[in-house]
């Protein structure tokens, strides 16, 4: 037990610092001189003085050997300083931190809708394969994934915003501007979600153990809420640990859409704006969130399912 | 029992070989006859559409591109089916050639992504040891990881261009192949015929791509076909935030962003590039839907 938590941990870093090797030499890949795209960015349209160049570079300690550098970046970064960003001449921490706040938030409305619907719905069909709940379970798994979000987006807020006047358009006040956007979101892992919650229901269906409950007198209800639930929502945990990493920045259209200051639209606007302090920090942050979630759902998984734990230890 | 070699053996008569193998034809209606309903509908629905993006450049009523600043904005008519947009452009027009880019540039990165994925997989499985370790750890990194971000990472770096596109999104797409490929290996490999090939003296390379691989291709084909639609929809994201496909080409999704400004005016604007995405998506959805109901087995132990 001790022995993987040992390993994992290593692989852990040895991620984290391949991540960071490649977030910090994200200006010398682009191909253009990081200094001069510096000095651009202060100087707006003007042309660039060479000279101002030469003097930033020194300035910046970037005349240095690249390890030296990268070390300093490293440091710097692990105490959560990324620099300014280029547009809004900001502390990149603080900004990468709100924005991973926001999105955090968006996420985990969307999967709790999600997982609200989808693990009733997969239960319930999973009980009565074949009936009306199975076909609105298979017609949701189906359908919901092929539903592009920057279609769905416009529409919902065509009908509710715009037709009804229910909702806010978009921006980030309250409660009410949440909702769009996280049923938007929600609607793809509702669609896996359903999927594999009836998929692993049915297999706990076939189980001994639901059989010698129902042997005891339990009705079928019973039976799924005291045995089938708590097994058949093993593998929804992972998934949806896997979601929660995916969406921290993959909300980027919706984000976009909805004028949400979230993770993905600061990426997005870094992008546009070639903001190279704002990128790496997000970069950074976002590969090591997703992996150190995946690192405990993986954690949690092994702890709640004695099988799996047994078969670590061999 | 014994076998009583004296005993008179009763007269056999040979049947004449009358065994003739059934039409190509014959074969493809029975194989799509044992399939679920929603395979034939929805491999008839991507049909009409890829026949469609086709030959839509012979087909359409008018230039894409050509633009009349009096007419935008116009309603259905007898000129222009659909009726235009900002810019007066014919929307039947552009809806019909509008999926060639994203369709193609999700198809093969798909299938890159299923022929690497398979590959890394079946090598992880047969090889094992420290190549499995590192192939597996490598993809719990990286699939949990948002595609679209590695892609507007890479776009960032690289520029916009569909290279760009088809490898930024191979880098994470490969992943789940991986480990589907390695579930599915595994179990074949604990089967009687592959014990038989390894005792005959196959070598490694010939029971992956005589044994492994022909056994494997069912289920990853299944999820190939559940993944399009994702993939469909991400380059189409990508495209939508400008990174993708680019402005003066029609596209699905950029239309979808161009109009969002007059979705009140002009519905139908919105509706129909969201429309034809969704169709092409759910069809081949379908597909691998229809073709996963019968190899339901194989695909369950790789989860």
């Amino acid at each position: 037990m001790w022995m993987i938590a040992l390993q994992r941990s290593l692989i852990l870093c040895l991620t984290l610092v391949i991540i960071s090797l490649l977030a910090f030499l994200v200006p010398y890949m682009s191909g253009g001189d990081p200094v001069r795209t510096i000095v651009q960015s202060r100087v707006g349209d003007m042309a660039v003085d060479p000279a101002a160049v030469e003097a930033m570079r020194v300035h910046l300690g970037l005349d240095r050997p690249l390890y030296v550098q990268y070390l300093g970046w490293l440091w710097n970064a692990l105490q959560g300083d990324f620099g300014y960003s280029f547009v809004s001449r900001s502390p990149v921490g603080p900004e990468v931190a709100r924005a991973l706040v926001v999105s955090f938030t968006l996420a985990m409305t969307a999967l709790g809708i999600a997982l609200a619907v989808a693990l009733p719905l997969g239960t319930l069909s999973a009980m009565r394969p074949g009936k009306a709940i199975d076909t609105v379970a298979t017609f949701v798994t189906q359908t919901f994934v092929a539903v592009p979000e920057y279609w769905f987006a416009p529409m919902a807020v065509l009908v509710f915003s715009l037709y009804l006047g229910l909702l806010p358009s978009a921006g980030w006040e309250g409660p009410a501007s949440l909702v769009l956007p996280a049923v938007v979101l929600s609607l793809r892992p509702l669609a896996y979600f359903t999927r594999v919650s009836r998929a692993a229901m049915m297999d706990v269906l076939q189980a001994p153990y639901i059989t010698a409950a129902r042997s005891r007198g339990l009705n079928m209800n019973q039976t799924v809420v005291h045995h089938g639930i708590r097994n058949g929502a093993m593998p929804v945990v992972t998934l949806f640990a896997l979601w929660l990493a995916g969406l921290l920045g993959g909300s980027v259209v919706v984000e976009v859409i909805f004028a949400i200051p979230g993770m993905g639209r600061l990426i997005y606007e870094a992008v546009v704006n070639n903001d190279v302090p704002v990128l790496q920090g997000s970069f950074v942050c976002i590969v090591a969130l997703s992996v150190l979630i995946n690192t405990l759902a993986d954690a949690l998984y092994i702890l709640l399912n004695p099988a799996v734990r047994i078969r670590h230890v061999h | 029992m014994s076998i009583n070699h004296l005993a008179p053996s009763a007269p056999t008569i040979l049947e004449p070989a009358r065994r003739t193998e059934p039409s190509t034809v014959a074969q493809a209606i029975r194989f799509i006859r044992q399939r679920h309903w929603s395979f034939a509908v929805g491999s008839l629905l991507f049909l009409t559409i890829a026949v469609l993006l086709i030959i839509s450049p012979w087909i359409i009523p008018h230039d894409p591109a050509a633009q009349s600043l009096l007419r935008r904005l116009a309603g259905p008519s007898a000129q222009h089916w659909l009726g235009t947009d900002h810019l007066g452009r014919d929307l039947l027009s552009r809806l019909l050639i509008g999926g060639r880019f994203s369709v193609v540039i999700a198809a093969v990165t798909l299938i890159l992504c299923a022929v690497i994925g398979t590959l890394l997989g079946v090598i992880s499985a047969r090889t094992g040891g420290l190549v499995d370790e590192i192939i597996m750890r490598v993809v719990d990194l990286l699939i949990s990881f948002p595609d679209v971000i590695v892609a507007i990472f890479m776009i960032a770096i690289f520029g916009p261009g569909y290279t760009t596109l088809i490898v930024s999104l191979t880098i994470v797409g490969w992943t789940p192949f991986a480990r589907m490929a390695r579930g599915l290996t595994l179990e074949i490999n604990s089967r009687e015929y592959i014990r038989a090939a390894e005792v005959l003296g196959c070598t490694k390379t010939f029971i992956i791509f005589r044994h492994v691989i022909p056994n494997a291709i069912r289920p990853i084909a299944a999820i190939s076909f559940l993944r399009f639609g994702h993939k469909l929809i991400t380059v189409g994201g990508l495209s939508f935030l400008g990174l993708g496909v680019q402005p003066p080409n029609a596209d699905w999704a950029l239309m979808l962003a161009e109009s969002q400004a007059y979705a009140e005016r002009a519905p139908l604007l919105v509706v129909a590039p969201g429309l034809a995405i969704f169709l092409t998506a759910l069809s081949v959805t379908w597909i691998g839907q229809g073709l996963e109901m019968k190899g339901r087995n194989a695909s369950k132990a790789a989860q």
